[in-house]
């Protein structure tokens, strides 16, 4: 089968996990697209987020090729890049683009052997449910207030979503990437139904039955009725676009946003973000650089803030940075076992190649082989308003937490 | 704009020629609406009645059906505080609706085309109220250029 991979806008995770693709495919890999010279392919697959620019490549492509697959969240759905989306930068679904049936293969970092399967025609298996294979429990009672992700999780097996965090878990299929191993709650990256993000707002906004509303009085035939004012209930989520909208938001069904735009994508994708979400996006859009994106997002607001972090600490992370110099390596030469080692590395520090483990402080929960979790498990800390800087990265967040400007350099 | 043909019948529209979807419970929305029809009371004809058993099952889903099918506004009507006939739902739809409209704020767009109300199955005027809410609401979005469609 002659299959093209082709790389369009954004991070290059799934292009480089295409590498894993069995043998007996005739693969060719294109990381320009617009200047792809043509020939007749089997099987297209796209990865990245879509741009109106990107149309004409995608013609091309959708012109000499049999079947096309969307791989990964950014082409499926817009991925982790759509929340740019927010702010009028106009990022499409791959189905919307091209006036073709596409097979969609969801999931940051897409799984390679699904994507396997739709080589060969197969739809992903929709079946499985995350909260089927997690093993947490839910004790099935209304929240009286949402916790922020900034407490460390104390490892007890009661469901992120009674406990009052926002997990996505409900609406999401189980993958090999399994944030919730990582005590980090599901991403959302894999929908098990349709309009995932809407339905989960419905779930989660009814879970805080508890949590004050605010209303008022109609003034018209004597009535009440909700109020616009403030109230616990937003303050509780204070980002409801980047909790529910994660991966999903060009695809959701609401306008283009008219928020104001910094100018660039990736600033656009960050500002409005809460503080302890930034290392989860770093991980999940920085590529083959996302370590030091992430670890550079991680120091500059320990250095600035004031954050201990231990001895042991430290060196896991120089240990994640040298894996991710074997990484580059690895997908440069194109070598499969080579990068096999060095994913299977970085899964075993970082809990997954969306690096949930990595986190202010330190890490979330032990890691394999190490015994002493109190030299690296810490990350209680306390918003402090400011500006941030470290490696490639500045940025700045106000007194909520809430991200106000953020700049990344590139090399 | 959705045709009135494609509601099934030929409506006259008003003078704003507006097309609002209201979720109406079935004890005190729908009621509401029978005793305003009962004592010939107004109300605009823009308004189209979606029927719900109680708004506890309006979703987020269904109230973006509806603006993503051509809806200019949407309001849900459940019972009073304290009389909702399934213990809770208007409460739960207040919730659910208030997430969506910080949703809305955050996208750039305005949160006055969304509400839930409340209204006595014995008083017409509580629903007649309601809608002009919805309406006045409406124009205030329309003029700061904050409803879905350009």
């Amino acid at each position: 089968m002659k299959v093209g991979i082709f790389q369009f806008n954004g991070c290059d995770k799934c292009f480089a996990e295409s590498l894993l693709l069995g043998g007996g495919h005739e693969v060719e890999r294109v990381s320009v697209p617009a200047s792809w010279k043509g020939g007749k392919l089997d099987v297209a697959v796209i990865t990245g987020y879509l741009l109106p620019k990107d149309k004409s490549a995608l013609d091309k492509i959708a012109a000499s090729s049999g079947k096309m697959i969307a791989y990964g969240s950014c082409a499926t759905t817009g991925g982790v890049f759509g929340l740019a989306y927010q702010r009028g930068n106009d990022i499409h679904p791959l189905s919307t683009l091209v006036p073709k049936e596409i097979l969609n293969v969801d999931g940051c970092l897409g799984e390679v052997e699904e994507l396997e399967a739709a080589l060969w025609g197969k739809i992903p298996n929709d079946k499985s449910k995350l909260c089927e294979a997690c093993s947490r429990h839910s004790t099935c009672q209304y929240l009286d207030d949402v916790v922020r992700q900034l407490e460390i999780e104390d490892g007890d097996e009661v469901c992120f979503n009674n406990k009052g965090f926002l997990c996505s878990g409900y609406v999401a299929r189980s993958c090999k990437e399994n944030c919730v191993g990582s005590g980090t709650p599901c991403r959302g990256c894999k929908p098990s139904i349709k309009d995932p993000s809407f339905r989960m707002l419905g779930m989660f906004a009814t879970l805080m039955a508890n949590v004050e509303v605010a209303t008022e009085a109609t003034g018209k035939g004597g009535t009440d009725k909700l109020a616009d004012a403030p109230d616990a209930l937003t303050r509780s989520v204070p980002d409801v676009s980047g909790s529910l909208f994660r991966f999903s938001l060009p695809a959701s069904r609401l306008p283009l946003g008219k928020a104001p735009s910094a100018g660039n994508v990736l600033s656009d994708v960050f500002i409005g973000r809460p503080i302890e979400e930034l290392p989860l996006i770093t991980g999940l859009l920085g590529g083959l650089k996302s370590i030091s994106f992430t670890l550079d997002v991680v120091e500059a607001y320990e250095n600035g803030a004031g954050l201990a972090v231990s001895e042991k600490t430290k060196a896991l992370r120089r240990e994640l940075l040298a894996l991710e110099k074997d990484l580059q390596a690895a997908v440069a030469k194109g070598n499969k076992e080579a990068y096999k080692a060095a994913t299977s590395a970085i899964r075993k520090v970082a809990g997954n190649m969306n690096l949930s483990n990595v986190y202010f402080g330190g890490f979330k929960v032990p890691i394999q082989g190490y015994d002493d979790t109190t030299d690296y498990r810490s990350h209680v800390f306390e918003i402090k308003a400011g500006k941030y800087a470290s490696g490639s990265v500045v940025y700045e967040i106000d007194s909520s937490g809430l991200v106000i400007a953020f700049t990344r350099k590139e090399e | 704009m959705v045709e009135s043909k494609k509601r099934g019948c030929d409506i006259p529209r008003d003078r704003h020629d507006h097309n609002i979807v209201v979720f109406a419970c079935n004890e005190c929305g729908q009621g509401a609406f029978n005793t305003a029809g009962v004592a010939r009371m107004m109300y605009d004809a823009s308004v189209t009645i979606v029927p719900v058993q109680c708004s506890g099952m309006i979703s987020p889903a269904m109230i973006m059906d509806a603006l993503a099918e051509g809806a200019d506004a949407v309001g849900c009507i459940g019972c009073c505080f304290g009389a909702c006939h399934f213990v809770n739902g208007n409460f739960l739809n207040m919730h659910r609706v208030k997430m969506m409209k910080k949703l809305f704020l955050e996208m750039g767009y305005s949160d006055q085309i969304i509400n839930h109300y409340t209204a006595r199955a014995a008083e017409g005027e509580t629903a007649v109220g309601d809608v002009e809410d919805i309406l006045e609401r409406l124009e205030r979005a329309e003029k700061e250029g904050g409803t879905f469609k350009q």
